[in-house]
């Protein structure tokens, strides 16, 4: 298929080998085994920048103290209030309502409990506003597994 | 191609070891390839290639009242499922199949399954399964896998487009089969409950033909099929003054990676479906079959011309030629492609008749 020039920044499988169709001289599709094809790379760490980007905003707001330490949890999952609010079996008006840090500091445990299933992270944590990374990062960063 | 693996039988009742015989083969695409591996399990040979053909997995569609993390729905394959119901269909072939509401329920019937050395097809949600690698950790929840075993408190998985298998805690695995959000799995279990003792190539891959034919040329809705590429062409060219560069980009962006990334198998399933009419074409020993194939593969090679375009202005490595205008011209170029050979493919079918 199209040869390319460009580099990739990082392959994004990791070490596994993925499989893709690539004709060969007979121009017959042939599974292939190999990384993925480097324009894939290039649109999926755009993907990732943009993540980022709400990560980090989420974290500043966090910090000035205008949204509860939820909202940095639901972005760094990925997640929206709607989402949110499907695995936490809530009303979506409820999790906006909890994103505000007056009505988050008066949550009981019974929702802290359940907010911090979703997220594998102690109502502890939640409480103190501890910042842990996402679900995705979590069993590198810390020794010891969470709850 | 994928490493095959064979475990054998083995029941340790001591460590509580639960595995069946199920051959494992890399795809690049998770729908068809449980679909392919479940039939090859039950002793029916069949390619990945094949599953997708026969089961209609060919398509396009632009769907921007949809949206995906706030960006249009493009899709270049039918829609999640659809595959599977196809190969349900084929005649001789009995397909079980449960959504559940409550977990406890959903890993009971598992493990029933699997204690009666039956290989069993999931649906799951990627986000939550620890083996996947973390750049590919979206909320994404139309993900296949079959388990096939269990070990202690892990499922042993067959997840087609990994190289071998997988393990998985059954804890991450309820997660995963309970995924929210769009396209959420409901603990979907299904197995192959019988299968034919012949299978009769030739109508499964009429049928599968004629309805990608019938979806790609025929719909009276603008926004899917060969209409729908020449409507998105338009849209994405308009893109920059509409959005601004940065949405802009991140629209692009968002095209090639439902295009390209894992599960595709390159060119936007195009040059899967080229594979499928191939190995048709060997089977039914049939010339305008591989001629169809070749056209399919220009059409994809058009395809990732425009990726390739994308990418470079994705990561501000724009060359002169590179522009919307450009790829928009790209894409009605990959559309006209695609209209000749699905009219090529067509004139096979009424030849068929």
């Amino acid at each position: 298929m199209g040869q390319l020039n460009e580099i990739p920044e990082s392959d994004i499988t990791g070490a596994v080998k993925v499989v893709s169709y690539v004709a060969n001289k007979n121009g017959n599709q042939e599974l292939v085994q190999g990384s993925m094809w480097s324009p894939v790379d290039v649109v999926n760490h755009q993907a990732w920048l943009e993540i980022d980007k709400h990560i980090g905003a989420s974290k500043k707001k966090v910090a000035a103290g205008r949204v509860s330490c939820l909202h940095y949890y639901m972005t760094a999952n990925q997640m929206d209030t709607s989402l949110l609010a499907s695995y936490t079996r809530q009303p979506r008006w409820l999790v906006c309502l909890h994103l505000f840090p007056f009505f988050f500091r008066r949550l009981g445990a019974k929702s802290l409990k359940k907010y911090g299933e979703v997220f594998k992270v102690s109502p502890d944590d939640l409480r103190h506003g501890i910042l842990k990374p996402p679900v995705y990062n979590q069993r590198e960063c810390e020794g010891d597994s969470v709850d | 191609m994928g490493s095959s693996n064979h475990p054998s039988i083995t029941k340790e009742s001591a460590r509580a070891i639960l595995l069946i015989d199920f051959p494992h083969l890399q795809s690049a695409h998770c729908e068809s390839g449980v679909a392919a591996n479940l039939l090859s399990h039950k002793g029916i040979a069949f390619s990945e290639a094949m599953a997708f053909g026969v089961g209609g997995g060919l398509f396009f569609g632009y769907l921007p009242f949809i949206r995906i993390n706030g960006l249009p729905l493009v899709t270049y394959r039918s829609a999640a499922g659809h595959i599977l119901k196809r190969i349900g269909r084929i005649p001789g072939v009995g397909i079980y199949q449960k959504t559940f509401r409550d977990k406890g329920q959903a890993m009971a019937e598992l493990d029933a399954a699997l204690d009666q050395s039956i290989p069993v097809g999931l649906q799951t949600g990627v986000y939550w399964l620890p083996y996947f690698p973390k750049a590919l950790r979206f909320h994404f929840n139309a993900h296949n896998l079959v388990v096939y075993g269990k070990d202690g408190d892990e499922y042993l998985i067959s997840d087609p487009v990994f190289p071998g298998p997988v393990r998985c805690p059954a804890e991450d695995l309820i997660r995963a089969r309970f995924a929210s959000g769009a396209l959420a799995p409901k603990g979907k279990m299904y197995y192959l409950t019988q299968v034919p003792d012949q299978l009769q190539r030739r109508p499964l891959i009429v049928d599968g033909i004629t309805v990608v034919c019938k979806n790609m040329l025929d719909s009276h809705f603008p926004l899917i099929g060969v209409k729908g590429i020449q409507f998105m062409a338009g849209r994405l060219e308009k893109w920059p003054e509409r959005l601004g560069r940065e949405r802009a980009d991140l629209h692009l962006g968002h095209v090639v990676r439902m295009q390209e990334e894992i599960g595709t198998g390159g060119g936007g399933f195009r040059f899967m479906y080229a594979a499928f009419l191939q190995e048709s074409a060997n089977e039914l020993q049939d010339t305008p079959l591989a001629e169809a194939a070749s056209m399919l593969t220009a059409a994809g090679d058009s395809w990732r011309e425009f990726a390739v375009m994308a990418a470079r202005i994705c990561k501000n490595r724009t060359q002169p030629q590179d522009s919307y205008v450009a790829m928009a011209e790209q894409i009605r170029e990959c559309g006209a492609l695609e209209e000749r050979f699905f009219r090529k493919l067509e004139q096979w079918l009424k030849q068929q008749s």
